[in-house]
């Protein structure tokens, strides 16, 4: 039933949102449905049942007097013939799904190193190697950076799935729909326990100390098991949000940059998404250069270190905030 | 299907979608899929008829005000769908259809290869 949902939004997608072409929308999803589940009934599979809807369905054309869209059905064509706004083919769906979590691993790892290069001077100063921790420091936040270039590397190449040069067709959304499914339950725990080991970072330090303290080196073991902790924590929320956060962007490419904005009345997802898909796009970087500023200015790298943990927690809030607003909407 | 499908021409029988669809509201008010189920029944599996085919029909018809629509609970389930009902004006059109379509086929009938129309109708056609 999902995949008769997303035709008929793709089918619709350039359409203006009036209240006539809503109607219409319903009236043939319901047409849609009762037939699919009285294909259903009588022992057809699945794919089969989907097959006879979409093909009895007809096309836009025979809709466009009764709904008053000859103009846009018109464009449509036109544009469609001369700037095909062409359909993903499902190996191009893959990839950019492999890029995607290319991506969330480099950014999860960068910031995960970036966390840990605090333990290199509270690791070697107890050696009385200053130098040293503050070298390895150094060469770990260096490695962290690469990663967050790397990571950009290839996101030029790959733009232009999200700009709406292209949308997802019926096998190509049903695709996409699959992954996310596939994806849904270890994201769910991923999530769940980055946001344990973070909050529960200082769990070690407590219970050690419950046997009663430690000096010099086993203190330090301490603190860096909390480091240990909060760069695994956020590893796994960066991760984890930034893989389901693409596969989300590729389901909404359907709905992307429309006609329909003009006509819009009431907010609708694409009215919003520019806004925070934008200050997303800025979040990381900006962290990044606070982190980087505050602590070449103070120096207090034991301290700074605590923008990382916040900025993760915060950003994955802001997504599923984000994320809930979008499917009360859908 | 896609065969059948194939045999009727899509321009042929455009001009009486309206009239099958008032058939079946003259008999008793119904929604969109219980239709298009009674067309395909009707004409044994030989014409299926698009969904958007179907709702630009109700849309136009609607407007012209031959039929009427209503929200009801239908079946068991009591889901709720638009129900749609034939008014007087839809009546008065269906007949005027019907008569055309008598016109219509009478003419055509001639043109047709190896029927036997003239040979029976022949001395009627005459008195011009």
């Amino acid at each position: 039933m999902e995949t008769i949902k997303n035709y008929l939004e793709a089918m619709f997608a350039n359409m203006p949102r009036t209240a006539d072409v809503e109607k219409a929308k319903r009236e043939l999803l319901q047409m849609m449905e009762d037939k699919y589940n009285e294909l259903i009934a009588e022992g057809k599979t699945e794919n089969e049942a989907v097959g006879t809807v979409i093909s009895e369905f007809g096309n836009l054309d025979e809709l466009a007097d009764a709904l008053g869209i000859e103009k846009e059905v018109k464009q449509e064509k036109e544009e469609s013939e001369s700037n095909p706004r062409r359909a993903l083919v499902l190996e191009e769906i893959r990839d950019y799904l492999q890029f995607s979590s290319v991506r969330a691993l480099c950014i999860a790892l960068g910031v995960a190193l970036c966390i840990i290069s605090v333990t290199g001077p509270i690791l070697f100063n107890v050696l009385h190697l200053a130098g040293v921790g503050v070298l390895v420091m150094l060469l770990l936040v260096a490695a962290g950076v690469l990663l967050f270039v790397f990571s950009g590397v290839n996101s030029k190449k790959w733009s232009y799935v999200t700009k709406g040069d292209c949308f997802l067709d019926y096998a190509g959304s049903n695709y996409t729909m699959e992954e996310k499914t596939r994806y849904r339950s270890s994201f769910a725990s991923r999530l769940t326990l980055g946001i344990i080991l973070c909050a529960l970072c200082w769990l070690p330090i407590v219970i050690v100390d419950s046997f009663g303290s430690l000096a010099g080196f086993g203190e330090v073991l301490q603190i860096i098991m909390l480091f240990m902790f909060l760069a695994a924590g956020v590893f796994l929320i960066i991760h984890s949000s930034m893989i389901m956060g693409s596969i989300n962007d590729l389901l909404k490419i359907n709905e992307g940059p429309t006609m329909s904005s003009s006509y819009t009345e009431k907010a609708y997802e694409h009215y919003e998404n520019p806004k925070v898909d934008g200050a997303l796009s800025v979040y990381w970087p900006t962290v990044r250069s606070i982190y980087l500023i505050w602590s070449c200015l103070t120096f207090a790298w034991w301290k700074t270190w605590i923008i990382w943990p916040i900025a993760g927690i915060l950003y994955a809030i802001i997504k599923s905030v984000f994320k809930t607003g979008n499917n009360g909407q859908a | 299907m896609a065969e059948m499908n194939a045999g009727i021409s899509s321009d042929v029988i455009r001009g009486y979608n309206d009239t099958m669809i008032l058939y079946i509201l003259k008999q008793e008010p119904s929604y969109g899929y219980e239709i298009s189920k009674r067309i395909r029944s009707i004409s044994e599996d030989k014409y299926i008829i698009k969904e958007t085919t179907l709702y630009s029909a109700f849309s136009r018809m609607e407007k012209n005000g031959y039929i009427e629509s209503y929200e009801a609970a239908g079946d068991v389930n009591g889901k709720k769908r638009t129900y749609y009902r034939i008014s007087e004006a839809g009546l008065a059109y269906y007949r005027e259809k019907c008569n055309e379509w008598e016109l219509t086929k009478d003419v055509i009938q001639r043109f047709i290869d190896g029927s036997s129309y003239l040979t029976m109708k022949g001395d009627t056609n005459g008195n011009d």
